[in-house]
């Protein structure tokens, strides 16, 4: 499949002279869930602000669909269009007082009308569970309905890819549970996804290709089953092994699941997978 | 602050139009202002208390509250105007006569500081109804219908918003200080207060430039480009205020 997001040999370094992104190479093709797994300073959102037009590469180059980005106002606008990022702090998204009006903003910057922009802001209110909160003063809200409230903001706008940065920082577990639930459904609708995090066990369930990075550099690549069974990969990124694929291990090489038992990708398939014992064997 | 602004999202008068409360509140102070008699800014001031207090339901205590804040700097201020010092005896001065010199009131100045002191009063409680039943958001939209530059506008609204955001700010870091005992002597007081304003600089410039890159993938194009709610007219409110005002100016070409 032809990529949708393409970049190639990407270096930029900030004026302070951080080199964030060292030759950078890697393609997000249309439809899938992308993760990208790295520690703090990997070059993560940076690499995020080149997909958006935000910054421009100081070497390589950015594709889209196939074309080259030029820089053009219209070529800009066009693909921010198509590419929306949901930042990590909410409280730098939002500038309006008013929730509705704050995901009011993106759709009307599309030049769409007034009837359709107040179509997609109760759309989008709804897909992030939020229609309640529609005349709450955004001050007022948690951090976890913030966040709500910028994710909203970005998918009424309807892009193709949505960019999320790590978007379960900060949040407690149910709203992170709900939080990885939304994007799932987002997911199902077509759209492509990419995400960064630090969390494996995230990554790993919920991603259908993943990309490590490290110091400005990408390290490593591919699903997640090829990713988390190179050991010396996880070592150099400083990354642990998610806990289902360490019990899963445990639990073959102990003899409880067969060795022919197949990799799970969830929870629910791991449990499953456990036999029962007969009560006779319990008892002694 | 706080509880003032979420009066304004929450109160009786919030679902009323705000144009209409903007109208209401602005006529009647302009009434305020021009009626010549201090009886018209006593009654304002009675009719405002009771629309913010009674029709729209925000406790008296608050409003009181609110209320003594204007009137401590009035107070003081119509003092000074009602006292007269003079060397000339004049009519009606009465007071404290040391070397010469009388320090008192005469009527007129009684009068003229009641005015003062009314008319503030008056003008103080018209827009603390608009500030109390109607939150920034629905003036902002009343203003962008009246054609007031959308750079202004722009300015109030990331003001209004980042005002909290600040202050949410100031909360963190003051906290983070007090916590390892930045405000524990007085000397080290100041030093905490001179590094809670500098980091307070910083961070604020860093979220600006924050906001400015979440607003550009957004699409942003040098207007914030907004939906408007859309409430319905309420006949109500808008005849009792239009009799309300009536009556004022009837009773200001009388009187």
């Amino acid at each position: 499949m032809a990529p949708l997001l393409e970049a190639v040999k990407l270096s930029f370094t900030y004026p302070d002279g951080t080199r964030a992104l060292q030759n950078v190479t890697l393609s997000i093709p249309p439809g899938k869930k992308i993760a990208v797994l790295g520690p703090n300073g990997a070059g993560k959102s940076t690499l995020f602000l080149h997909f958006n037009g935000i910054l421009r590469p100081q070497e390589g180059c950015i594709y889209f669909a196939g074309n080259r980005i030029d820089y053009s106002h219209k070529a800009l606008i066009n693909l921010r269009r198509q590419v929306g990022i949901v930042f990590q702090d909410p409280d730098s998204m939002l500038f309006s007082a008013s929730v509705r009006q704050e995901i009011s903003f993106g759709p009307l910057n599309l030049g769409l009308a007034r009837d359709e922009v107040a179509q997609r802001v109760e759309a989008a209110l709804v897909a992030t569970g939020i229609a309640d909160l529609r005349d709450k003063p955004t001050h007022f809200l948690s951090y976890g309905q913030k966040k709500r409230v910028a994710i909203a903001s970005v998918l009424a706008m309807e892009p193709r890819v949505i960019i999320f940065d790590e978007p379960t920082a900060y949040l407690d577990p149910r709203s992170t549970r709900e939080v990885m639930a939304l994007l799932a459904d987002i997911s199902r609708q077509g759209k492509t996804i990419i995400l960064s995090t630090h969390d494996v066990d995230i990554a790993y369930t919920w991603a259908d290709y993943i990309y490590i990075m490290a110091r400005g550099r990408v390290i490593g690549a591919g699903t997640p089953a090829e990713i988390f069974c190179d050991a010396a990969l996880l070592e150099t990124a400083d990354l642990a092994r998610p806990w289902l694929l360490e019990v899963y291990e445990d639990l073959k090489n102990k003899g409880w699941l067969p060795a022919t038992a197949p990799v799970p990708q969830k929870k629910e398939e791991l449990l499953g997978l456990i036999p029962y014992r007969s009560r006779s064997i319990l008892a002694i | 602050m706080f509880r003032l602004d979420q009066y304004a999202y929450n109160n009786r008068l919030q679902k009323v139009h705000p144009g209409e409360k903007v109208a209401f509140a602005l006529v009647t102070l302009l009434i305020v202002l021009a009626a010549p008699r201090p009886l018209i800014a006593a009654l304002v001031i009675v009719m405002m208390a009771g629309a913010a207090t009674v029709i729209a339901g925000i406790p008296f205590r608050f409003y009181l509250k609110l209320m003594l804040v204007p009137f401590s700097f009035l107070a003081a201020s119509a003092t000074m105007i009602a006292l007269t010092i003079s060397h000339q005896p004049q009519a009606g001065l009465r007071g404290v006569t040391i070397w010469g010199w009388t320090l008192g009131v005469t009527p007129e100045g009684l009068y003229l500081a009641a005015r003062v002191l009314l008319k503030s009063l008056g003008a103080t409680a018209c827009l603390y109804f608009l500030s109390l039943t109607t939150p920034v958001v629905d003036i902002l939209a009343v203003l962008r219908r009246a054609r007031v530059p959308a750079l202004l506008l722009d300015l109030i609204t990331l003001t209004y918003r980042f005002i909290f955001v600040l202050l949410a700010t100031v909360n963190d870091t003051y906290t983070a200080q007090v916590s390892r005992l930045g405000y524990a002597s007085l000397c080290s007081s100041y030093r905490s207060l001179g590094q809670l304003a500098a980091s307070l600089f910083i961070k604020t410039y860093r979220r600006s430039q924050e906001l400015f890159t979440a607003l550009t993938a957004r699409g942003y194009q040098e207007e914030l480009v907004v939906l408007e709610t859309v409430y319905p007219f309420s006949w109500t409110f808008l005849c009792l205020g239009a009799l309300f005002d009536l009556f004022l100016f009837f009773l200001m070409l009388l009187t």
